[in-house]
């Protein structure tokens, strides 16, 4: 009974919602929280108030409008929602990977809203991810910046609205790895440079044919071929796509600089980035900026020369930087991640919040709207019982546009929004551990098995 | 002597008009099969003229393939083979809204040696939209005549393939010698899905949906290239005939849609972005989940064609001590599949005119799951209307089909019982015309078949038969066990493996030709095979096949009865 009541309001908001494109905005008031700003440092027994999903005022003593519910969060924590820059979750497919250019192509034709992984994000605190293409290919495709409205189900309704057009790229062992598959270019890093050259100089040609032929005054004139691929690399170059690059070594960081600046393409974001601590003045002095992880590495060859002091090495040297995830499980925690650099090169609270705020809001080009708790901005807030950058912390609800997604208090056992009726349900059997492990054998304790399973 | 007289001016009459019948068929007719006349009177039927409308004891005329009367006390023609239909219902035929009936499977194109990838040829990146069913079609199709048996005479022919397979055809569900003779119309739709090449660019939905806008913007400049050029070549560079381009300038022009195969709801939106953002007219079918798309259906008046293919109805498991977490989970299950199966009725309440299309569904299936969704909401009227009006209005054939109205296609469907009751069978169907009857099975209670053991003993299914499916994994056996009971089939596959048994589903046997399918879980995702061959004596050879992804995988399976 109860599920189905959910269900039916859950189809409602759906029905509601759907066809007008507006996404649902909430006004709540958040009454006596430690507020961590991060633009303004930590607030002690500080009210938010959201109003029609904006943040409308930081202060002590607010009263709720008429209406308006209000949440004591006394003892507990308000961050800003935190925004993952690197994400594969949500998505229906990952990689066009046939070809090794395929700028023509788009994450946001692809987003998948049922996924649960969406649910279980917010259950870690985010509210916005980049999903991204993966890196199978040198130029992959166009990523999409979204917002987690879990339980909308028109992929749309996910959008980050008015966010800037992204795109993935890939340099090293991935895209070389495709090209060796298929026998096709590029199969070295050397040729993963040549590719980029020669594509972006295809984008300068093909411009230049535009260009032409709308100053051309002639009423028969004939249009060149349209080319998606191309016109999406001249908006590259135009400045109207951030790029966001998939790399580990230093050498091939250091080249993209290069390429960029003989095309004049003035951002860009490093994905992953393992040695970037080794370019990090470079990467300062051309304003890129680079997203990590807090300690992944070694799980290939092009991994291995890496640090957890990569995130403190980068900030301290001036070099805008998050922490992402790149993985449905690791975006649970990011905030432990993020604490993770104070052991590994003592960054202030602000600053290690920032990699999983701020930070990623400025590289994705959505900090106008997301990223820290500040009148005006967008009500994305997560809030958290202990301090998000101790070991202990556990999110206890989040919100998006002033919408709670996620409440600890209300988490029920089965968040899907769509079950197919022809699955089978799947018994779960944890294998006898016991066989392995014996120094506890006939001791009475709840065994793991009795934990997991769902049968009896 | 006078009576004698008559006799034979009758008996000249008769057989000048049986060779006129003739000759107005065929040239000659050495095989003797052709009708004798082609006029019929079904006498005193009930007649569902159109959804909601029923008369009773009227008499339906047809004539040369057209409905000349209805009513009640018309002139019967002399020449007309009278049919009693007291006891019996007349709907206008079933028109099914996408299915590749009559169509032959080609050949998958080769793997080029030394493709490159990322721009592989058109004809195995499968983009062919200058192609049509009409080449695919095959009048000896088997899809053909069990279309017709389910009580569909019309269907809407898409060709196989991948991305853009070509273009569509509605085709007549009749007997004939050339393709020609059954199509009814041709260049419907530009046919559409989201196949991708193997290997190759576009491989997947990324890229087969910037591949569309890419195709479809470039189709609309060289269609602006040749209107400039028709109006003056000179000073003009000659525009190329690109193939695949020049099919989509009818579909830019908006005199021709495009229909898109969907299952799931992202599927369906997917298309609906495309239209969105290039503008061409679109259809949809094969539509699975469409009750969280009726606003957009509605307010942009989307064609919809929702599929047959209904999910089984999920079996609990038979546990006493079930776990709570896995009575909530099955509760969920149920709930969802409630949820499908109740969608034809959602749209239905919307207001919105939906067709269905059969799809890769069994023939022998569609009345079933049209029952199913009757069951669950849908009223008959609306069902009906879903597989007779509704789709001739959406394909513009409502002045020739649809109906049972003076003037149109004699396609006609009569059934023992009202169609969607659940004793109903086709006992005639008229396509353009022509009659096809079916044996009925007697109804159930009425004293024959008492002694079901009896029949089972002579039976040529029913039993345990001992099968070997050969997979690519190795071989796997186990027992199939049949049963009839009331003249219906039932039965069940057992493995030898231990793993759970599968239920047979929609069992056929006729001509000793033995078709069911069954379903098995491949890691939580439910995988259909169907299983069709021949039974001869106490052997079955068949091949079972897999379809996945828009392509096929066959295995053999062979079984021998056991000895009773």
């Amino acid at each position: 009974m109860k599920t189905k009541n959910i269900l039916v309001s859950l189809l409602l908001l759906v029905g509601f919602t759907a066809w007008g494109q507006q996404v649902p905005k909430g006004d709540v008031l958040f009454k006596g929280g430690t507020v961590l700003t991060v633009t303004n440092g930590t607030l002690e027994n500080t009210d938010v108030l959201v109003r029609d999903g904006k943040i409308a005022r930081i202060g002590k003593g607010l009263r709720a409008p008429n209406g308006v519910e209000t949440i004591d969060i006394t003892g507990k924590y308000l961050m800003p929602g935190i925004i993952d820059a690197h994400s594969h979750i949500a998505g229906s497919a990952i990689n066009e990977g046939t070809s090794q250019v395929t700028s023509e192509v788009s994450m946001e034709d692809v987003v998948d809203p049922y996924d649960v992984s969406i649910y279980r994000a917010l259950a870690g605190g985010v509210t916005s991810i980049h999903l991204m293409h993966g890196s199978a290919n040198v130029i992959g495709g166009q990523n999409e910046t979204m917002k987690l409205r879990w339980g909308l189900t028109d992929p749309d309704q996910l959008r980050f609205e008015g966010a800037p057009r992204t795109i993935k790229f890939a340099l090293g062992e991935n895209p070389t790895r495709g090209g060796r598959a298929r026998g096709i270019q590029p199969q070295s890093r050397m040729g993963v440079e040549n590719m980029l050259r020669t594509s972006f100089q295809q984008a300068v040609e093909y411009k230049k044919k535009w260009e032409a032929y709308r100053a051309d005054k002639n009423p028969r004139k004939v249009a060149p071929e349209y080319d998606l691929r191309l016109q999406t690399l001249v908006d590259i170059l135009n400045g109207d796509v951030l790029v966001h690059c998939h790399s580990y070594r230093a050498d091939e960081i250091y080249m993209l600089l290069k390429v960029f600046s003989d095309f004049g393409i003035p951002k860009i974001t490093f994905q992953h980035a393992n040695e970037a601590y080794k370019v990090a003045p470079e990467l300062a002095a051309f304003g890129a900026s680079a997203s990590v992880f807090a300690d992944w590495w070694a799980y290939k060859l092009e991994v291995y020369y890496s640090t957890a002091y990569n995130a403190a090495i980068l900030t301290e040297n001036g070099v805008l930087t998050s922490i992402n995830s790149d993985s449905g499980e690791l975006i649970r925690h990011l905030f432990h991640e993020a604490a993770k650099t104070q052991k590994y090169g003592d960054l202030s609270d602000d600053e290690a919040l920032a990699l999983i705020t701020l930070n990623p809001a400025k590289q994705l080009g959505i900090d106008n709207r997301v990223g820290s708790i500040e009148v005006g901005k967008d009500a994305d807030i997560a809030i958290f019982e202990g301090h998000p950058l101790s070991v202990y912390a556990i999110p206890q609800m989040t919100f998006v546009d002033g919408v709670k997604y996620f409440d600890k208090a209300n988490d029920k056992a089965d968040q899907r929004i769509y079950v197919d009726p022809e699955s089978s349900i799947e018994k779960i059997t944890i294998f006898d551990r016991e066989d392995q492990h014996r120094c506890m054998e006939g001791a009475n304790f709840i065994n793991f098995e009795d934990l997991f399973s769902n049968q009896k | 002597m006078k009576s004698l007289r008559k006799l034979c001016l009758h008996a000249v009459l008769l057989l000048s008009m049986s060779v006129i019948a003739l000759s107005s068929r065929a040239q000659s007719d050495p095989t003797g099969e052709s009708a004798v006349t082609r006029t019929y009177a079904l006498t005193n039927a009930t007649v569902i003229t159109k959804p909601g409308t029923e008369l009773k004891e009227t008499t339906v005329v047809i004539k040369d393939g057209l409905i000349v009367r209805v009513g009640k006390n018309v002139p019967i023609p002399a020449e007309a083979q009278v049919i009693d239909a007291s006891k019996l219902y007349v709907y206008a035929a079933f028109i099914d809204g996408m299915s590749n009936t009559g169509a032959k499977r080609p050949e998958n194109p080769e793997r080029p040696q030394n493709l490159f990838t990322p721009d592989p040829p058109n004809e195995y990146a499968g983009i062919t939209p200058e192609n049509s069913v009409i080449a695919q079609l095959d009048v000896t199709n088997s899809s053909i005549g069990s279309l017709r048996e389910a009580g569909f005479a019309i269907s809407h022919a898409v060709p196989y393939g991948r991305m853009l397979p070509g273009s569509t055809a509605l085709i007549l569900l009749n007997d004939a010698e050339h393709p020609d003779e059954i199509i009814l119309k041709k260049d419907v739709a530009l046919f559409a899905q989201w196949i991708g090449a193997p290997g190759a660019y576009p491989g997947n939905i990324l890229g087969m949906m910037a591949k569309w806008r890419n195709l479809y913007r470039n189709a609309e400049q060289d269609k602006k290239h040749f209107e400039l050029y028709a109006e003056n070549p000179a000073g003009l560079p000659r525009p190329e005939n690109d193939r695949v381009s020049q099919a989509f300038f009818p579909v830019i022009a908006k005199q021709k849609p495009v229909m898109f195969n969907v299952d799931g709801v992202l599927d369906a939106r997917r298309a609906m972005r495309l239209q969105k953002d290039l503008g061409f007219p679109l259809m949809v079918a094969g539509v699975e989940q469409a009750w969280e798309l009726t606003n957009e259906i509605k307010s942009s008046n989307t064609p919809l064609f929702l599929s047959l293919d209904v999910p089984d109805e999920p079996k609990d498991a038979k546990e006493d001590d079930k776990s709570a977490e896995m009575k909530a989970l099955e509760a969920r299950r149920m709930e969802f599949y409630k949820i499908h199966v109740s969608q034809a009725a959602k749209l239905s309440e919307a207001g919105i005119p939906f067709g269905f299309s059969v799809g890769n569904v069994r023939a022998n299936a569609v009345l079933k799951n049209v029952r199913t969704y009757i069951e669950n909401g849908l009223s008959e009227d609306a069902a009906l209307a879903a597989l007779t009006t509704n789709p001739a209005s959406i394909f513009g054939i409502s002045n020739i089909a649809g109906t049972v109205e003076q003037g149109k296609l004699a396609n006609l469907l009569v059934s023992t019982a009202p169609i969607f009751s659940k004793d109903a069978q086709v006992k005639l169907m008229f396509v353009d015309g022509d009659k096809f009857e079916y044996e009925t099975k007697e109804s159930k209670g009425n004293g024959r078949n008492t002694n079901n053991n009896a029949a089972t003993s002579n039976d040529p299914l029913a039993g345990s038969w001992s099968y070997t499916l050969e997979t690519p994994q190795g071989d796997q056996g186990g027992k199939m066990v049949i049963s009839r009971e009331n003249g219906a089939y039932s039965g069940y596959l057992t493995s030898d493996d231990g793993s759970p048994d599968n239920t047979m589903n929609n069992i056929s046997y006729r001509n000793n030709e033995l078709a069911f399918d069954f379903t098995i879980d491949a890691g939580g995702q439910s995988v259909e095979i169907v299983v069709v061959g021949t039974i001869n004596g106490k052997t079955y050879d068949a091949t079972a096949t897999v379809s996945f992804g828009g392509q096929d995988f066959s295995m053999n399976l062979t079984a021998t009865k056991d000895e009773q």
